[in-house]
């Protein structure tokens, strides 16, 4: 089986790349590539200048690794003995853990977490202790893998605090991997997407929005049902390059190409028959365009600057 | 008992394997409760052979070259050390590769092998050699037991029990990895259980079992868990009779070890890691 097939890219020192695709799209395959985890069957993997399935031991001191569904913390000792014991593992000289557990603690506020079982904690107290744990040895590369995964708001903005601290105070190479685009909106100015393990598109997160960006829709809500609403909304807006997806008898939604028709185009030439109750026009966010690429209605095979050349024939 | 050094009187590094059984200890520790129903456990059953046995003896003074004293030593022993090393870094072990947990153990620098066996180490510490101290108090004392049959004997006894001891942590291994197949672990733990107890002479010496399977044991490797040092205690063996014992425990040590790893890798490529 082929998990991942061609893949090609190259991460610089102290950049922040996310790593995005649906699930089962080849993500963890990478990144256990790139952890020495898994062997290639063919082709090349180096990080920082090793190859890490040969040098897996000296490549895990490199690199660190933060699961959201998992802890790398002991189950049943005090945070502050699974910290001793990686200090241990990684063999950190006893000044440089002193100073990196003191870091970790003041900026985590992890004071009072240390002498508590981790099965004793909550989801993001779990999570600042594990952020704590994969940095005690000073690593080269983060790679996060769903790191906010469950955690509520509040605790979500701190760890994307964090992060972005670490990136600046230690210059650290961040992998993201995560569904949430918040982290990757505001950790990662580079995005990666990966799809049945291939790189489908590899490059700023901004510029999404202006390849993808065009398509608008228009919600357009009823007093009443009214029968195939939709398929009159689609006769009287025939001439336009617009695509009409019914969603109830009493509301519809109008797809179009914010490049060549307007919304209020598409309103005034809406059948007076209807009885329009609320209309809402939303633009395609970064989430909406990652969400059709998903689930293949976008390509980045066509070109961008090439608008369709009829929706209609669409819906 | 605890042994607790908080982070900041962490002064000096403790090399990596010796800090995971440091760390193995204190989870057994803080599971006090299993550790002392493993021990009761061991007792019912080294009672209950030894009434078995003590009926056996009623009627005849030797059993395929076991006196009473003897053999009264040996099932009392025996269970004792099969005790050392428990189903612990088993389940362990298989919980982490069903779950899928088995990935963040990859991530460091250490060699999975060898880390299993430190955590072995460390819950024999607590499990089995309290067992071991034990089982050897009651027995001297209530059961009668023999003492070793020379302090020479005594050492050696010792070092085939250290190397029996790690030969069985890397058989669970190996067997623990067929997790990776068949993703329920209960089924192979015991049945491994069963196999270990028969052919390691656990349930009756080796030299009351059936001529082939007598055989068969003779030359296995589980043999070194409990018969091999019991036969050094009681002094049925000696020179070069000993000698030869020692090297076999020794030789399929380094089979185990070696098989051990390289069942390892072959079963982490084969085998996609449960949850991605």
């Amino acid at each position: 089986m082929t998990a991942v097939d061609g893949i090609s890219f190259s991460i610089e020192a102290g950049e922040s790349v996310a790593y995005v695709g649906p699930n089962g799209a080849g993500k963890s395959t990478t990144v256990k590539l790139l952890t020495g985890i898994l062997v290639p069957s063919s082709g090349t993997v180096s990080v920082c200048g090793l190859t890490p399935f040969r040098d897996r031991v000296t490549n895990a001191k490199n690199i660190s690794v933060v699961f959201g569904q998992r802890t790398q913390l002991w189950w049943d000792i005090p945070v502050v003995e699974s910290f001793r014991l990686l200090g241990d593992i990684y063999e950190v000289g006893a000044a440089d853990f002193q100073r990196s557990t003191a870091e970790l603690t003041e900026v985590l506020e992890l004071g009072d977490l240390l002498s508590v079982p981790a099965r004793q904690l909550s989801l993001g107290q779990r999570m600042r202790c594990d952020l704590a744990a994969a940095l005690i040895h000073s690593p080269r590369v983060l790679y996060l893998d769903e790191p906010t995964i469950g955690l509520d708001v509040a605790v979500k903005a701190r760890f994307r605090e964090f992060i972005r601290y670490l990136h600046r105070e230690r210059g650290l190479t961040v992998v993201l991997t995560s569904h949430d685009l918040g982290d990757i909106e505001e950790l990662c100015p580079r995005m990666m997407m990966i799809d049945r393990g291939r790189i489908i598109y590899d490059g700023a997160l901004a510029d999404l929005n202006q390849r993808f960006g065009w398509e608008k829709r228009v919600s357009v809500t009823l007093t009443a049902e009214v029968a195939d609403a939709h398929l009159l909304a689609l006769q009287a807006l025939g001439s336009l390059p617009v695509r009409v997806e019914h969603r109830t008898d009493a509301s519809f939604d109008i797809w179009f190409d914010s490049r060549i028709a307007k919304a209020g185009e598409i309103l005034r030439s809406l059948p007076t028959s209807l009885p329009v109750a609320d209309v809402a026009i939303e633009e395609t966010g970064i989430e909406a365009i990652v969400r059709q690429l998903y689930e293949g209605q976008l390509s980045f095979a066509e070109p961008s600057e090439d608008p369709p050349s009829s929706g209609a024939d669409r819906g | 008992m605890r042994i607790v050094a908080s982070a900041s009187t962490r002064t000096k590094p403790v090399p990596k394997y010796v800090s995971i059984a440091q760390t193995s200890l204190q989870q057994a520790i803080a599971y006090r409760l299993t550790t002392l129903f493993t021990i009761g456990l061991t007792f019912i059953w080294v009672f209950i052979l030894y009434y078995v046995w003590k009926a056996a003896y009623s009627d005849q003074a030797v059993i395929e070259g076991f006196t009473w004293d003897e053999m009264r030593t040996y099932v009392v022993l025996a269970y004792a050390i099969n005790a050392l090393v428990g189903w612990r870094i088993g389940a362990q072990m298989m919980a982490t590769i069903r779950s899928g947990e088995v990935v963040i153990e990859l991530v460091r620098p250490l060699n999975y092998c060898g880390t299993q066996l430190a955590r072995a180490t460390g819950f024999a510490v607590v499990e089995g050699i309290l067992s071991l101290i034990i089982t050897v108090i009651v027995g001297l004392l209530f059961l009668d037991i023999l003492r070793p049959a020379s302090p020479f004997m005594a050492a050696l006894f010792i070092l085939s029990l250290m190397i029996g001891f790690v030969s069985k942590a890397l058989i669970v291994f190996s067997v623990s990895l067929l997790a990776f197949w068949t993703l329920n672990g209960t089924g192979l733990m015991w049945s491994q259980q069963a196999i270990v107890q028969v052919l390691s002479g656990t349930i009756v010496p080796i030299a009351l079992l059936p001529g082939w399977l007598r055989l068969t044991a003779e030359v296995l490797p589980m043999r070194g868990i409990v018969s091999t040092p019991l036969t050094i205690y009681l002094g049925q063996a000696e020179g070069a009779q000993i000698v030869q014992l020692l090297a076999l425990q020794v030789a399929w040590l380094i089979v185990l070890w070696i098989g051990g790893n390289w069942a390892w890798r072959r079963a982490f490529a084969a085998v996609e890691t449960q949850g991605g």
